[in-house]
């Protein structure tokens, strides 16, 4: 299929235009939070307000503005899921193309090590890890995208295996073309759909995880992100405290479901259209 | 006649799955010798699976033969690593039967055309590359402003013609032609296979021209090749095998090509009859002997050996000799 078809295809899938709108708003927020709104830090005497026009998302028990606290929150969601997705990447597409490729014991204890890595209890092993790597953001990022690899090298190793049988890769091994620019320069280009799908779906989860381990004071306390939002209002109780500063904990909350939503609509949408019915 | 080539007892098996636990092994390639000479077009014909494309991956390595010899430039191919290979690699090039899979969809057609002269020669500048692309181009038939162009833009005949720049781009002197017409109208066809031959004299190259169609085959080899389940059951010059053709089964393929005259038709068609022999359980005999119409009791007992009946014409059949002599009283037969 030409760009051009793929990209026709796109406009016209109203999943993927909202997925695209949702991705477009976050990344505009945290691209631009320093122009849109001070870092929020100290405290302020206007405690627990609610949602106003001059504080949209209301304060929290610091009397800091929570809509602030959204904004450098998007920022820090991007730069590890970047970061995470970008380590898995690195690590699972090599991978799946070498494996798919040299199909016979090389790619078989891949494949195996894949497999492995799948069943792992990721969630646990995170968390044990994040705990004695210390937080730090890069950090945090990078044990994500250590766990994130295997289901992208996965990707990568089906589809590269396909790909490996047609003509045109015959074709260049005959022509005496290295390995390397065979495998991220003939193969690639021809997975790069299922890949980009693979990538988009896996910012979703990787900030899954990033909320999950910020929720439970793994993440770095220095850099505000929407789990750690969620774990300071927990901790003040406000979750269950009547009356309850809903706005405290519900739009971090929103955040992370409109973030997880907007990249799986987005891949889910790339798929489709690189794969139209009927096809 | 020069030699360009020597293959010798090629084997190759393949272990595909026949049950849940159980293997078999097929013999894609069993025990094929040939000589190659310079210049010719060897044209392999054989039903589907009897091991043609599989001969023509592994002659040119892109498969590792499991034991044999293929002999070019007095050197053994088949131990040789890849990168041993690099300095046999751009003489020896394949062209393949799907115009649509033989094209890498993400590159223009001027990259693929491009790719395998500066893969083969690095000295070779990005602009000279380019001029050598579209010579190409313009020497199969195409015209230079298609050096921009993305494979999709293309008829199935027009990126074959595509597909064969990039084959000779690299100066090969062997080219595996494997079913390289059989997807194409008849009409493309004939185009093809006359510039096939045009390009054979302008770039002295020799192919192994693989196909079903007796037809096409007879119209551009010099001699041709009867695979039956991975072994050479006749190998003789085109004129022979049309003429005094002599194994049942290449019998059996002649009759089935279709007489453009008629009257001129001399034999009645052979239908055979009989399984194939499944893969992994191969019988004792002639491998052909179920299907054969003149099987006898030798037939299923002792495997006949390729046996040379005239000078360059080679038979497997335990019943040459009498084939042989029915050739003969039958000068046009
Ligand atoms: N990669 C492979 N793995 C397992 N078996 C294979 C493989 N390639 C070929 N075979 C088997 O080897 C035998 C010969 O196949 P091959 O493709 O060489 O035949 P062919 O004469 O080219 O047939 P066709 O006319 O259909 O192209 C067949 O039985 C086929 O199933
Ligand atoms: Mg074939």
């Amino acid at each position: 299929m030409s760009n051009r078809t793929f990209l026709k295809a796109l406009r016209k899938n109203g999943n993927a235009l909202a997925g695209a709108a949702g991705v477009g708003i976050i990344l505009c927020l945290g691209l631009f939070a320093p122009l849109i709104a001070p870092f929020p830090a100290g405290y302020t005497i206007e405690v627990l307000q609610p949602p106003s026009t001059s504080h949209f998302f209301g304060t929290d028990k610091l009397g800091l503005d929570v809509f602030a606290q959204i904004i450098w929150g998007a920022r820090t969601s991007l730069q590890v899921s970047l970061i995470a997705v970008a380590v898995s990447g690195f690590i699972g597409i090599p991978l799946g193309l070498v494996s798919g490729y040299f199909n016979g014991k090389a790619g078989a204890a891949i494949d195996l090590a894949i497999e492995v890595f799948l069943t792992l209890p990721v969630l646990a092993l995170m968390i044990v890890a994040a705990a004695a790597l210390g937080a730090s953001i890069t950090a945090v990022a990078v044990l994500i995208g250590l766990f994130a690899w295997p289901s992208l090298a996965r990707v990568c190793r089906n589809t590269t295996l396909k790909v490996s049988q047609t003509s045109y890769i015959e074709a260049a091994k005959c022509s005496g073309l290295p390995v390397a620019s065979i495998l991220f320069k003939h193969i690639l280009a021809n997975i790069i759909g299922p890949v980009i799908v693979n990538l988009t779906m896996a910012m979703a989860g990787a900030i899954l995880s990033e909320s999950g381990l910020s929720f439970l004071g793994l993440g770095d306390p220095a850099t505000w992100s929407w789990g750690l939002i969620l774990k300071k209002a927990w901790e003040a109780g406000a979750v269950l405290a009547s009356p309850n500063p809903w706005w405290w904990w519900l739009f971090p909350s929103l955040f992370i479901m409109i973030y997880v939503v907007s990249f799986n609509l987005l891949g889910n949408g790339i798929n489709d259209a690189l794969n139209p019915k009927g096809q | 006649m020069d030699s360009i080539m020597e293959v010798v007892n090629l084997h190759k098996q393949f272990e595909i799955k026949t049950g849940l636990l159980t293997k078999a092994k097929i013999n894609a390639v069993d025990g094929v010798s040939f000589n190659l000479v310079a210049g010719e077009t060897l044209g392999v014909v054989g039903e589907s699976g009897s091991g043609k494309s599989t001969l023509g991956r592994t002659i040119l390595k892109l498969t590792n033969a499991d034991s044999g010899k293929v002999i070019y430039k007095g050197e053994d191919l088949v131990p040789l690593t890849s990168k041993q290979m690099k300095r046999h690699r751009s003489q020896l090039q394949m062209i393949f039967q799907d115009p649509y899979a033989s094209l890498n969809p993400r590159l223009k057609v001027g990259t693929s055309i491009s790719e395998p002269m500066l893969a083969n020669n690095p000295s070779l500048g990005r602009d000279e590359a380019k001029r050598s692309a579209i010579e190409l181009l313009e020497l199969v038939g195409l015209s230079p402003q298609m050096y921009n162009l993305y494979p999709h833009e293309f008829s199935g005949g027009q990126r074959q013609r595509i597909s064969i720049a990039r084959a000779i781009a690299p100066k090969p002197s062997i080219i595996v032609c494997d079913e390289a017409v059989s997807a194409l109208d008849v009409s493309v066809q004939a185009q093809m296979l006359n510039l096939f031959n045009e390009l054979k004299e302008k770039l002295s190259l020799t192919y192994i021209f693989i196909g079903h169609d007796l037809s096409v085959i007879k119209y551009i080899s010099d001699r041709i090749l009867v695979m039956y389940l991975g072994q050479v059951v006749e190998l003789a010059p085109t004129d022979a095998i049309f003429g005094s053709k002599m194994h049942p089964y290449t019998q059996a393929l002649v009759s089935a090509v279709p007489e453009p005259n008629a009257t001129k038709r001399q034999s009645k068609r052979i239908i055979l009859e009989g399984d194939i022999p499944s893969p992994g359980s191969v019988p004792k005999g002639c491998q052909f002997a179920s299907r054969c119409f003149m099987k006898m009791k030798m037939c299923m007992e002792a495997a006949p050996n390729l046996t040379e009946v005239e000078e360059g014409h080679l038979v497997r059949c335990h019943h040459h000799a009498r084939l042989k002599k029915a050739a003969q009283d039958v000068p046009n037969g």
